[in-house]
């Protein structure tokens, strides 16, 4: 059996699957503040009946992360740049920096040694620091300073913990890998607490399986890989319910998903089965980071959006104000449409009624506006998608085949999830002449994503003949290339090599593996090829440990 | 930094080069590529990145005449560089950005009006292209191009060397030294355009010191009394200290500086061959300079191996300023006593050598001097691989701004020409009615 618990802004869901079904379901309203005692009350819930040895694997999707920032309960880093030539980042990091000497260029070549009486001096400076992160440029290309460095502070402060940007990320992108390693350190304690917390709340109730996190990426890593890398564990909300889409329904035509929740409903676009990834990675209050996370656009619009009339046009959110006149609310919503226009049945319906009463124009049923308000919400909805649509086809590609080749994505399918996604998904879904789904269980699509998303990890290989090295940046590691004639090939297979290694280490099964980026370029020195420069970056491919095909209704919505 | 940011089109062109080994081939932005995004350029909020558009053969037809055709002689990767320079310019016309960077290749400026095939390892001119299409959608008249490739620009001096609404400044090593071996002071352009081409011939080993004395004493000068509506800089990166196929002085700093300077409304990238040592630093350079950003720290890993420029190379880029001063306090008068010399027509004959395809190229133009408007122009062109496959062109040339008797006078020559059917092709560039004509 798998538990999956997913911490939302409103509830608090967990589920528990077996055999491809969820046998339970649970809703609690989320206890801001409480975030352990939340979780906790959803867990026992969710056990109610159910034998602690018999749960194979428990994955949380949290907010700890996003409430250590909100809350700035964020430790003070002491944040170590090795910035070499180029733009200056000062006043655009999250945190006042120290910039040490030193610096490797973008072949990973050492052009300026870094300076131990340098580092000395910044640890001085960061006296009150008990968490350092370190970042050089092109340290994914050679990570030797950045250990260095850490070396260095380790001998000198001695703090609890140092992130390095080579670590986080392996991938080419300085100033997000800086903000990355930050918020990485930032969190670390914060992170370690609730970690602590969890693995003793789970012993308290005999839980013994591994506990795993999910990630933006929409993986999960487990719990001592999460203590290591907690800034992955930011903004999991969005991709557990991307993942429990992908448990309940497995059609690989490209789709648009719609998770229409209370007041926001989260786009994704979805090819092969699997949804796209945002380009470079996810913004950090406001500053842009390494972590990888799906593409998803907000829209405010969702079941509590307001509903009103501003000079005799209607008006449909982003703005919330209260819950649904049906739920003893006083203000109408789309919820309130949606139930009198036969689409939704909870709450009071007569309170529906009046609250399409009040919006109604002076020669209008209830029923009418009803569908003129689903019809202008779906049609805030369909707006949102067809930006992401322009900004898809609007991506720049650096190949001429690419540009000669570029189409707009043409969706095939609509799949609605969240509370308010039966009445509006399959309007959006009329605009695009496609057919529309609403899987079984979509109001714990979240719960679901996480009890059964598969773990997942990267590497990024990179290779330079000429010099004949290889680096792989997430494992601090450079080494002398020993085959004669390394190709793109070759590249790969050792990716996956240490691939495998990394997720051994990590306690992760190695499932299927997908090349993120494969890259060769002849290097021509004079008129010969001199060598070869390849890059090869790989991952356990985000998926589901089991797909969805029913539900047993047991449990409780609260 | 400004309220809008910098368009940026990066368009390395990673599938497409002359051949394995050439200059122009898929590594040559790698290196540029790695800087870029490793600095986190395209995350900046004063930074916005554009994907190419592809130019429509209209935009090329425009400005080339191509022998046999242009679908013979251009790719793909030739619509989409001249096309990224498109969309980087619209993104600054509808006011999107402030300036914009087409960062891409294949480069342009060595392709000329008549095309017969590849040469300086340019086929299509991206900034003529960028500059017509500008013309011809937006309405754009005054334009004003700063070449600072270290190669003569010779396409873009021989497409507007009868445009006296461009003006055409270039620097480069002195032609003596190097290819293309022209961009001498005496090529000023037509009659009609006289002063509107500038040539800057610099001697080998100039740095910093001399580039940025002649931008401030006679570029930027020019600029103001010229007053275009757009500053083009053909953005060439081969004056770098470290370029394997020329020998001036310039550093990353040195050309960070003169982009903040110039502030061109459009930078295209044209040449540039120190992929490793000079581009990534250059062009972080350049785009932090573009975007009003801070660019002081940027420098390359060996500045201390660019050479000092000597002292008989500053006193020889005095001289050559203060010569240039005077021509061009002199322009109106010297273009009225052109005109004057010149009587009805102005003529020249010339040999021009495409290195990258093997072919010899004997052109004969012939420039209308017409007191109501800019003049129309035929060329008369034969071209063979070494005297084999020959093949040979007239066309006529019909300016923006015609009057009804050069235009009329323009189809009768090439008609006349057809009839009497001496060459293979024949080609009529209405700008006026925005239409090659094949006849």
């Amino acid at each position: 059996m798998l538990l999956g618990i997913d911490v939302g802004g409103t509830f608090t869901d967990a589920v528990v699957v077996a055999a491809g079904k969820v046998i339970v379901q649970v809703k609690t309203p989320t206890t801001h503040g409480q975030l352990l005692a939340g979780i906790l009350t959803a867990l026992d819930k969710a056990m109610i009946g159910i034998d602690s040895g018999e749960i194979e694997r428990v994955a949380l999707s949290t907010t700890i992360v996003t409430n250590t920032l909100v809350e700035g309960k964020t430790d003070p880093v002491g944040l170590c740049l090795l910035p070499g030539p180029g733009m200056d980042l000062s006043g655009m990091i999250p945190a006042k920096s120290y910039r040490l000497a030193g610096s490797i260029d973008h072949r990973g070549r050492e052009v300026v040694e870094p300076d131990r009486l340098a580092v000395h001096d910044a640890c001085r400076d960061f006296t009150d620091c008990d968490v350092f992160a370190v970042s050089g440029k092109f340290s994914v290309r050679n990570p030797k300073q950045e250990l260095q460095v850490a070396r260095w502070i380790r001998e000198t402060a001695d703090p609890n913990y140092i992130s390095l940007g080579s670590a986080v990320s392996g991938t080419l992108n300085f100033w997000r890998r800086t903000n990355s390693a930050y918020y990485n350190a930032a969190v670390w304690r914060q992170f370690g607490v609730f970690a602590a917390d969890i693995e003793t709340a789970l012993a308290q109730r005999d839980v013994t399986a591994p506990v795993y996190v999910l990630k933006a990426d929409g993986g999960t890593m487990p719990l001592a890989a999460a203590k290591e890398q907690p800034v992955e564990a930011i903004f999991t909300g969005p991709a557990a319910s991307v993942l429990g889409i992908m448990a309940m329904h497995d059609n690989h035509l490209p789709a648009i998903s719609l998770d229409i929740g209370g007041t926001t409903t989260d786009i994704a676009l979805w090819q092969e089965g699997v949804p796209l990834f945002a380009a470079r990675g996810a913004n950090i209050s406001g500053y842009p980071t390494a972590v990888r996370a799906f593409w998803l656009k907000s829209v405010g619009l969702g079941g509590d959006s307001f509903v009103r009339r501003e000079n005799g046009k209607l008006k449909i959110g982003p703005m919330r104000r209260g819950p649904a006149m049906a739920m003893g609310g006083d203000q109408p919503t789309v919820s309130d449409a949606m139930i009198v226009a036969g689409k939704a049945s909870f709450g009071d319906e007569t309170r529906a009624y009046e609250a399409m009463t009040q919006v109604a124009a002076s020669d209008q049923t209830p029923q009418e506006t009803a569908r003129m308000v689903m019809e202008a919400a779906a049609e805030i909805i369909w707006q949102s998608v067809e930006a992401m649509l322009d900004e898809q086809v609007a991506a720049p590609v650096y190949r001429v085949e690419d540009v000669v080749h570029s189409n707009r994505f043409l969706p095939r399918w609509v799949i609605g999830v969240g509370g308010a996604a039966g009445g509006l998904a399959p309007l959006v879904a009329k605009k695009y002449q496609v057919p529309c789904v609403v899987p079984e269980g979509a109001m714990v699509a979240n719960a679901v994503g996480a009890a059964v998303a598969r773990p997942t990890i990267d590497i990024t290989l990179r290779a330079d003949t000429a010099q004949g090295y290889f680096t792989i940046a997430e494992l601090g590691l450079r080494q002398r290339l020993t085959k004669q004639h390394f190709g793109l090939a070759d590249a790969g297979e050792l990716a996956s090599q240490y691939l495998s290694e990394r997720a051994k280490q990590a306690a992760m099964s190695v499932s299927e593996v997908e090349t993120l980026q494969a890259e060769e370029f002849n290097l021509v020195r004079g008129f010969s090829t001199a060598g070869k420069i390849i890059t090869c970056r790989r991952q356990i491919k985000p998926g589901v440990l089991m797909n969805i095909s029913g539900f047993s209704q047991k449990g409780a919505v609260l | 930094m400004s309220a809008k940011p910098l368009g940026l089109v990066f368009f390395p062109a990673f599938d497409w080069a002359i051949s394995p080994s050439h200059p122009e081939r898929e590594e040559r932005l790698l290196y540029t590529r790695d800087q870029i995004v490793e600095e986190g350029l395209l995350d900046m909020p004063g930074i916005r990145e554009y994907k190419p558009s592809m130019a429509d053969y209209k935009d090329i037809e425009r400005v080339h005449i191509g022998v046999p055709n242009l679908r013979s002689l251009i790719t793909d990767a030739h619509l989409v560089s001249a096309g990224g320079a498109i969309t980087a310019a619209e993104s600054v016309i509808r006011g999107e950005t402030a300036r914009a960077f087409a960062l891409v290749r294949p480069p342009g400026h060595h392709a000329m009006r008549v095309v017969h095939g590849t040469r300086g390892f340019c086929t299509v001119n991206m900034e003529a292209a960028m500059i017509e299409h500008l013309r011809q959608q937006y309405g754009i008249k005054k334009v004003a191009i700063v070449d600072t490739d270290v190669h003569h620009g010779d396409g873009s001096q021989d497409i507007f060397y009868n445009d006296p609404d461009t003006l055409f400044i270039s620097f480069h090593q002195d032609g003596r030294t190097l290819y293309p071996g022209t961009g001498f002071t005496d090529e000023l352009g037509t009659p009609n355009a006289l002063c509107s081409t500038v040539n800057l011939p610099l001697p080998p080993g100039t740095g910093d010191e001399g580039l940025h004395y002649i931008l401030d004493q006679l570029i930027l000068p020019m600029l103001d009394d010229f007053k275009p509506e757009l500053v083009i800089n053909s953005a060439g990166q081969d004056n770098h200290y470290t370029d394997p196929l020329a020998n001036m002085a310039i550093t990353a700093q040195g050309y960070a500086r003169l982009a903040d300077k110039l502030k061109a409304d459009i930078a295209v990238l044209e040449g540039g061959y120190s992929i490793e040592d000079a581009l990534p630093y250059v062009n972080v350079g350049i785009i932090l300079a573009m975007a009003g950003l801070d660019y002081s720290k940027v420098s390359e890993p060996d500045i201390t191996r660019c050479p000092r420029q000597s002292v008989a190379t500053t006193a020889y880029i005095k001289r050559l300023v203060q010569e240039r001063q005077e021509m061009w306090r002199n322009r109106e008068q010297l273009r009225r006593q052109a005109i004057a010399r010149a009587g009805d027509f102005w003529q020249r004959k010339r040999g021009i050598y495409y290195d990258d395809s093997g072919i010899s190229e004997q052109q004969l133009e012939s420039v209308r001097i017409c007191p109501h408007c800019h003049g129309y122009v035929t060329l008369a062109t034969e071209s063979g691989d070494y005297g084999i496959n020959a093949k040979s062109a007239f066309a006529a040339i019909i300016p923006r701004n015609a009057c009804s008797h050069c235009r009329q006078e323009a189809r009768d020559r090439v008609l006349r020409a057809k009839k009497q059917g001496r060459f293979d092709y024949y080609f009529i560039q209405d700008k006026p009615a925005d239409h090659l004509e094949e006849l």
